[in-house]
Parts: C-alpha cells; structure tokens; sequence
C-alpha cells in the first residue's frame, strides 16, 4: 500500500483553534456598520389568501426602516432549493416560491418583514401588521391530498392531484415475472416522521445592496454559487453582479440550505432594497423549525421476493412522501430513495415509483441520507422478515444477496468498488452477533435485542443533477501555496480535508497551504457542499489542480536542474531527482558522483533537488508564476454502510434504549479518519434520534407541536450509545486517492438496524418510526 | 423594564431591598427560569435582588439529624453533595435529572420548588421528605409544608416580591429507611418527566413504618398517594403488596393528554411501575443500611 504523507492522518482540523477559541466568524455574528434588523410575519394559518394588509402601522413605529409584503417586492417565480440551478434537462425544476405570495399554504409561510434598527424594534412592528385572511381548506397528509376532494396547494399538477413535478420510474428487469417466478414473497408499508435537521446555526443572512445595484450576501447557504443563480434570477440582475459568501464558517447544514437559508437571503436583500441599508435576518429557532426544510416524512411500501435458498429475484419500491408547501427537492428525494434502494442488493427484477405530495405543512427538502435512510428502514425491515420466512440468520442473506463489484444495477455509473461484506463481517463482530438470541433470561422486564442493517449511498449527484466542480492552485512566490475551491465548510472538515489533497498531490506540507473557499467572488464556480460530495468531488477539482500546478513546476525544474521532468518527484516542497536520496544541495560527493543522476544546474553547479521555495523565486524573477487550474465532471462512488444495534426494551414502561451501535463504513480512503469517524458518530445519533425520539407532529389546526429544540427530541449527549466507528477502506478508482463520499451514510440503515434489534429484543415488528415509549407501550400491550 | 440588579451581603439586607421597593424589586437565584419569564413578560421586575452572594444561603448542613439546604444551593450542588447522598438520596436523584449540566449549575433547588410546576423534581423529592421552608417576612417568621408552597398551576403560595424563603429542612434519613426518585422522560437531559415518583419508606424489620409516596404531574401540585401509603403501613415488605401499593397509587392521579408527552391512559397505566420501582430501590436501600 501507498505510503502517503498528509493524507490518511489525522492531522489537527485548520480550523480548531478559531472555533475552539470563538473567533471564527459565522453569519449569526457577522455585522457591518449601520445595518438593520429583519424579522418576518408568519402566517398563523395552514392555507388561506390574503384578502388585506396594511402596514402603516408598523412604518410609524420609530426606528422602523422598511417593510416587505408582496405588493413591493419582486414577484419572480423561485425554488428556495439549489434545484433550481442544478436540475439536468429534460426534466424542469419545479419553481412554486416568491419571496412573499398574496396566499399562504402552511402555518409559519412568509407574510411580510420589517427591518428596524433593532431585533427588538422589528418584531414590535410585526404586530402591528394588520393582515385578514380568508381560510382555505387544509390538507396534512399526503394520501390524503392525492384524493380527488382534496384542495390543490399549488396550480399546474401535471402528473396528479397535488403532485409537484414529475413521478419517478426505475424499471429493472421483469418484476411481475419476477415475483411469479419467487418462492416468499414478503410485503408491507412503513411510515416515516418529520425529522429536522437541528443544525446548531440557525438560517441567517447578511445582505448590502451598493450604490451601483451590486448585491453581496453573506450567509449560511450550502451552496453559494447556486445561490447566487437563484438571487441573481429573483432581483434580475447579472450573476457576475451578485456575491454570495460564508463568512467564511456555518454552523452545519445537513442539507437544509442546500441553496437558500430557508428565505433569509431574499427577504435580507429585499429589506436592504428597500431600506437603502445592510439588512441582517437571522431565523429564530421556531422560525427554522417551521419555516425551514425537514426531512420528507411519508409512506414507503416493498415487495420483495426470494427463492427458497434466499436468493432476491424481486423487489417492488414505492414512496409517497410529504414534502409539504412548497416542493423544495421533493422531486430529487423520491428519486434517490428509488436509487438508493435498488442499489443494496442484487436482484434482477426490480421496479421503484415513487414522488411527493404538496400538503399544508412545513416544506420538506434536503437532509442528510435523502431519501435513503427512508428506503432503507423499509428495505432492511423486509429483509429481516424475509430471513424470517427462510428460517435464515438475517446476516447470511445479507451477504448472499449484496451488491459486488462489476453486477448490474439500476444506477448510470458502474460499481467499482465494495467493502460491506468486510462491513458485514467487523460490525458483526464488534457488536456479538452470535450471541443475539441469548441475551435475555426468562421473565426479564427488561429485553435486551441485536439487529442489523445494511446500506449504501452516493459520493455526488452526478448524473442526477449538474455536478461539477473547478478548483485553482497557485504556487505563491515563496513556495507556498493558495487554494481556492468554491464548496464552503459547513462543520465537516472541508477546510482541512481539501488541503490535505492538494498537499497530498502537490507534495508540500500542510501547513504550506491555505484555501479560500465558500465565495463566489474569490473562487471558481463549484456546486456546493451536499450530497456527501465535498471531499470526494470537490477534492478531485483540487487534486486535478494541484496535479496541473505540480506538472508546471516539474516542466520548470526540468530546466532549471536539466534533467527531464519525469525523472523528478516532490516531496515536502523539494523537487528532487527520482532515484536520489533526497536533501540538502549536492555535495559532489556519494550519489552524485556516480553520474546517473547529476544534473547542471543553469549556474554551472551540480545538484540534484531544488526547493519549491527557490524554483518558484526564481520563476518570479522571470516572470512566471505556477498556477493550477482543476475543472472537473466527477464519477460517482457508492460508499458501503453496515449498523449493528444493540437496544433493551423496557417492556413495563415501552422505553426503547439504545446500548451500542456498531457502524461499520466503507469511506474508500479515509483522508482524515479523525474527521471521517466524527461523521459516522454524528450520522449513526442523528439516526438514533431518527428511529427512536425525533418528530414533527401537527395539531388540527395544522400548527407544529414540536417547534423548538425543548420540545423535539434531538438525544442529547447523555442519550448517545455506545458508537463504535469501524472505518474500512475499499478503494474506488473515481474518488481522490480512491476516497468515496461519508458525510450522510452515518444514518442511512441505522433506523432498520435498531427496529430489528427492537424485534429481536421483543417479537414485535415496528412499521412505524419514531419508536417511542407510548407506541411500543400500545404494541407490548396488545400482544398481551 | 429591568433597572436596577442588587446583591445584598445579608439577608436583611435583601428583605430591606424588597421592603424599600414596594414590589418592584423580585429575588432572583440561578435566574433560570425567572429571566426567561421576565423576557416573555409573564413575570415583572424593575430592580432584581441576587441573593446568591449571601453567606449562608448557599449551604448545605445536616445537625441534630436535620438536614438544611440553603436557597442559593445548586441542582449540582444538592445531587452532589454527600449529605444530601447519603441522608436524602431521592433528592440527589431529583435534583440530577432537572434540565441540564448547566441548568444544574445555576439553577437552585428552591427556585426549583417556587417556580410551582405540577412536576418540578425536586418538589417532588422534597415533598416524600416531608420538607419544611422557613420564610422570612419583613415582620415575621414562619414554616410552612413544601407542598403548601403551591398556590396553584404554576403559582407559589410566596411572594418574591416581599418574602425570601431561606432554607428548607426535613430530617435526614435513619439507618432503617430508604428513598429513591423515578422518572419516565423522553431524553436523557432537558426533558420535563412524562412522570415523576419519588418515594421515602421507613421499615421495622420486615415491615413498614411508613411510607411516603409523591407523584406528578398528576395534578396541580406533587400528589400524595395516600391510599397507597396507607396499604404499606405496618404491613409487610413484600413483592405483592408493593405491587397491589403500586397499583392503587392511579386513585389519586389524574394526568392529563399531552400531545408531546404521552396520553392520559399510558400515564396512567405506566405510573404503577414507576411507583413499584421506587419502593423496590427504597425497600432495598432501607435493608442494606442495617
């Protein structure tokens, strides 16, 4: 195996002592002189038209310097979602949003916003925003939507009632046949929650509008070039006027603004128009909860059938999910999810249909797993029930029917690399599989349970969507090195990762090298930090540019050391000629005098290596500088996930507690296994909460009952099990020094594994997630 | 509007502050969930006393087997103190399971008990201990019964505005009893109990003395299960009759339907085993201090 130097250690994050020490900037915090304060008036209703408002009131009150409504803001038609700019043809982008609409279509939907001096000031003039409405029938489930009766949330439903954009279809194989053709045939529907995301930041923004009508915006997006297309489409001005930054940190993402913060840049930009002023709005907690994207909840339902030797011939996929008022990325969520779940194991005949539906709740978007965690607590519940109906160890029909290196699949790219059998085999091992049906004496209260689930996931969206990146190196005059990569650091380690590569690449140290990142104004167009992509596909624009940077330097010091570049070789910022010990200049003694490698130098003297410090100096002083240019369509890579949980159910009381969960990844090469088993940890608890404590549920009147991190049961760290991250390293060929995508495979099979450890533990099979006390309560009862 | 925030070096300095200010000015401690009431204006203040940097107020003694907390005392404090460990271990357990470490680490235990939640832990707690505050007024002393403190939902009997309660007292734990605090909550931190149990027994031998059972939140304050009580006294410790204890404990209880913390009908079937769980640790510890 290749010794590398930077990459595959654990090297301390570039951004530690900043964030430990509190100066690193985030938009929350960031200020500019004489900016104005926004807050925004929600709507109270789940569905009703504006008949009337009147703001006067509010503009009286002093200290009071602008309010938007939709009577004097742009009525340009958006989609707070990235999709907007990254939706390949010939599929359209669903476009449903204005920064403010005469009709609101969830309780929390944007009504007006005030910018005064001060938060304070603002939501005093919030009140006094005199608004009537008239109610409109409401709609929160998203069966029920699909009936004809129900009221349409949005116009132009072409492919059925309440159905945004167009249905997805994966046909593979003969699927009818195939289940004629199977022994077991299993089938059943599963309902998923509302999760949220939670992400410490809440969405923020900063917007000043210059004199000139230039736009710069410096907020929490995931994304800022798409964003930048999405602002400089609503404000009708040319991109290249708009700029879209971090400042430079962001407190997290998980895929909720994955284009937009929520409507915080707009309505901030809106505000700076019309106030002549910088306009800072950051979202309150509430305000995220229910006015920002959560996971989509809905319906999943599988048929899957297998030989009597527990071989898959069959599977049928279908998801209906709730992507309620607007459509966000409820075209794209169903499709992964489809994707992702045809793509774990082999079965030659396979079909998914699935697609959201609009209903009169909180909008659904982009969170981690996409789609796929979803799938996958359907997928790996049937699988065990499947193991079930065989009379087979659920582990053994796991690895008879995995998906291997070079088999067909729905997918548009090839599968090139797998470790989920090694996953498999370490998660086993770490958590005592075999000990699974003898951890309970008789007549115990308490239950103890082992399940497992397996899964896979994307290392970017291509082919799905636009997927590509550029990324520019250059060798400063001294030797060192600056990068600049557009993707921002959202919390995952980009901003060290990616220097990591380029140094890596390049051959210098770490700490030679500094990015600039999260800019459209200083770096080159890239797509953004989502769909697990970052390292993976932006680290391949910077490995590119680092590759073409370093070919410039090599030509360089082909001459200058008179050898031909291919002879030479970098390694912590000294080019050198290959076969030669590296080091100081040549002595003209050992090595040298052999004369294989000697080379004259433009001086006159022998040496075998020169400095980057002096090569580049020296190009200086000739009027050169090396600068390398990354511009990059990525592959795509499946990561390999297999969970193992350990739960005990406390069957007086219905408490599901979660001892221990195995995660076994394959990450391909692991560039910081500290940074890649901090994301394992932080997926596998958000995937605790998934299946056990976390949602969103709605009161009749459509109102969120769980609006505030009080109320929503994120675990807390005395709630975190045992993680044991187990990090394997199948190599892909498509991925920067074979690293494949991490950032969302900690929770994709996590919900299946602990539901099947709850089965395990109690016989009682769970359709429905979250698992909380009172639900499993009811089942122990009913059993009884 | 806040003016003004004071910190009096005595106690009668604090009671002339609040004498002087004609309702004005309000004592605060920890501040935890006075200053988020001020914030949302369901509570005023234009001048706030801190008592905290009152010597004497922040201890925790135990003399003549009467164990006194001071009104400035932590969560932290209290659940780590070896008095209270080992002479009062329900309230330990109460006062470890309110909010959060840093909740804990300001927020007091009789803050706790005058914000008058139905279910505020360590009333609960203290309540089984049989409790007593000492409240100073400008002219008077008195002692009143912690759940006497409860004026109503979310109400306390005392007047911050005018009063300062000092201390609580109960007497510590014999050799003979036991206590222990049970709670069904959705997280391990920052959650309110689903229920609350806590639960002081005291035997003779096989038998019980006499227990003392608290649950919430059952009602507007922490409910005794009196009949619950009444079937274990002078009666034998067994697994039956604990269980029958257990049960009729849902009597006195009436919870309500909480859309985020579980309905009327599992609470009320949950309850008896958080109740029999108490008395099994409780029996347990009173056996195991012979």
């Amino acid at each position: 195996m290749k010794e590398y130097d930077v990459i595959g250690k654990n090297v301390r994050r570039l951004d530690a002592a900043e964030k430990a020490t509190g100066t690193a900037t985030f938009s929350t915090d960031f200020s500019l002189p004489g900016m104005l304060h926004g807050k925004v008036l929600r709507s109270p209703y789940p569905h009703a038209k504006i008949v009337s408002i009147d703001t006067a009131e509010a503009e009286k009150l002093p200290g009071v310097k602008a309010v938007a409504t939709y009577q004097n803001t742009p009525r340009e038609i958006f989609n707070t979602s990235a999709t907007m700019a990254f939706t390949v043809p010939a599929l359209e982008p669903v476009l449903d949003q204005y920064i403010f609409d005469n009709i609101v279509r969830y309780v929390g939907d944007e009504v007006a916003a005030v910018a005064a001096v001060s938060e304070k000031v603002a939501e005093a003039a919030l009140e006094l925003i005199k608004v009537e409405y008239e109610e409109l029938p409401a709609i929160f489930d998203p069966l029920e939507a699909m009936e004809p009766g129900a009221p349409d949330i949005h116009p132009n439903c072409s492919a059925g009632k309440n159905i945004p954009g167009e249905i997805v279809k994966i046909p593979f194989g003969d699927v009818d046949k195939g289940f004629v053709e199977s022994d077991v045939v299993f089938e059943g529907r599963f309902k998923l929650p509302v999760q949220k995301q939670a992400q410490l930041e809440t969405q923020a923004a900063v917007a000043q509008v210059g004199a000139d009508g230039k736009i710069t915006v410096w907020s929490t997006t995931q994304t800022p070039h798409p964003s930048r297309s999405i602002l400089a489409k609503v404000f009708g001005v040319p991109e290249s006027k708009v700029r879209v930054l971090n400042p430079p940190y962001v407190g997290g993402g998980f895929g909720v603004r994955i284009g937009l913060s929520a409507k915080a840049e707009p309505i901030a930009v809106a505000l700076a128009k019309l106030a002549g002023k910088p306009v800072k709005v950051v979202y309150s907690r509430e305000d995220d909860f229910i006015a920002s994207d959560t996971r989509h909840g809905g319906y999943v339902s599988i048929k899957l059938g297998s030989k009597k030797d527990g071989t898959f011939h069959a599977m049928e996929l279908k998801g209906t999910l709730n992507t309620g008022a607007y459509c966000s990325f409820g075209c794209e969520t169903p499709g992964v999810m489809g994707a992702m779940g045809l793509a774990v194991y082999r079965v030659p005949n396979q079909s998914y249909y699935g697609h959201s539906v609009y209903t009169n709740t909180s909008p659904a978007g982009a969170m981690r797993g996409f789609g796929n965690p979803q799938a996958m607590f359907a997928i790996e519940s049937a699988v065990d029930m499947m193991a079930e109906k065989l009379g087979m160890d659920p582990l053994e029909l796991r690895l008879k029917n995995i998906m291997q290196v070079g088999d067909p699949w729905c997918l548009p790219y090839p599968c090139q690399s797998t470790g989920l059998a090694e996953c498999i085999e370490k998660g086993a091992g770490s958590i005592g599989w075999d000990n699974r049906n003898s951890l309970n004496q008789p007549g115990a209260k308490k239950l103890r349970g082992i399940g497992a689930g397996v899964g896979t996931h994307v290392s970017n969206a291509w082919p799905f969507c636009v997927d590509y990146d550029n990324a520019y190196l250059a060798v400063q005059q001294d030797g060192s090195i600056h990068l600049a990569a557009g993707v921002p650091d959202i919390g995952t380690g980009t901003s060290t990762t990616l220097p990591q590569l380029a140094a890596e690449a390049l051959g210098v140290g770490l700490g030679e090298v500094s990015l600039t990142f999260g800019d459209t104004a200083t770096t080159p167009f890239d797509i953004g930090s989502h769909a697990s992509r970052t390292c993976y596909a932006a680290g391949t624009a910077v490995v590119a540019a680092a590759n073409d940077a370093r070919r410039q330097v090599l030509e360089y010091a082909g001459d200058f050391l008179n050898v031909p570049p291919e002879r030479l070789d970098i390694k912590g910022s000294v080019i050198y000629i290959t076969g030669q010990e590296l080091g100081e200049q040549c002595a003209g003694t050992g090595v040298c005098q052999t004369g294989a490698g000697t080379s004259v130098c433009e001086t006159g003297e022998k040496r075998n290596s020169v400095s980057l410090r002096d090569l580049a100096y020296h190009a200086h002083l000739r009027n050169k500088q090396f600068i390398g240019v990354g511009r990059i369509v990525p592959g795509n890579a499946p990561p390999w996930q297999a969970h193992f949980a350990e739960v005990e159910v406390d069957t007086e009381t219905g408490q599901v507690k979660v001892l221990k969960v195995a995660a076994a990844h394959d990450v391909g090469k692991a560039i910081n296994p500290c940074i890649v088993e901090g994301q394992i940890e932080g997926g596998v608890l958000m995937g605790v909460g998934y299946a056990t404590s976390e949602e969103i549920t709605y009161d009749a009147k459509g109102r969120q009952l769980h609006n505030s991190l009080h109320k929503y049961m994120l675990p807390t760290a005395e709630d975190a099990p045992e993680i044991d991250a187990i990090v394997v390293e199948a190599s892909d060929p498509t991925g920067p020094f074979g690293a494949k995508g991490v950032g969302e495979t900690g929770l994709v099979p996590t919900a299946g594994a602990i539901a099947n450890a709850v089965y395990n533990a109690t016989g009682i099979r769970f359709y429905e997630i979250p698992l909380t006390e009172e639900k499993v309560y009811r089942a122990l009862k009913q059993r009884v | 509007m806040l003016q003004d925030y004071l910190v009096p070096k005595t106690i009668d300095q604090a009671l002339s502050h609040l004498q002087n200010n004609n309702g004005k000015a309000r004592i605060i401690a920890g501040g935890t969930d006075l200053l988020l009431d001020l914030k949302e204006g369901k509570k005023e203040a234009g001048i706030l006393v801190d008592i905290t940097r009152i010597p004497g107020l922040k201890v925790i003694t135990m003399e003549n087997g009467v164990v006194r907390i001071g009104s400035a005392a932590t969560h932290n404090q209290v659940a780590k103190s070896d008095i209270i460990r080992e002479k009062a271990l329900v309230l330990a357990q109460a006062a470890r399971s309110v909010g959060s470490l840093q909740i804990r680490n300001s927020g007091t235990v009789v803050g706790n008990v005058l914000n008058a939640q139905p279910a505020a832990d360590t009333a609960v707690a203290l309540t089984a201990l049989g409790a007593v505050a000492e409240i100073l007024s400008p002219a008077k002393k008195e002692y009143l019964p912690v759940e006497e403190l409860y004026a109503g939902l979310g109400k306390s009997t005392l007047d911050s505005t005018s009063q300062l309660l000092t201390m609580v007292q109960f007497p510590a734990l014999l050799k003979n009893q036991g206590s222990a605090f049970e709670r069904l909550e959705q997280r391990k931190a920052l959650a309110l109990p689903m229920l609350n149990v806590a639960v002081v027994v005291s035997l003779s031998g096989e038998q019980f003395e006499w227990a003392r059972i608290v649950m919430a939140p059952v009602g507007t304050k922490p409910v005794r299960a009196t009949e619950s009580e009444a079937i274990l006294k002078g009666a034998r410790a067994t697994s039956e009759l604990i269980e029958k204890a257990a049960g009729a404990a849902i009597a006195q209880a009436n919870p309500r339907d909480s859309a985020l913390r579980g309905s009327r009908e599992y609470r009320l079937e949950v309850l008896p085993v958080l109740v029999k769980r108490a008395l099994e640790s409780a029996v347990a510890q009173a056996k195991g201090n012979f």
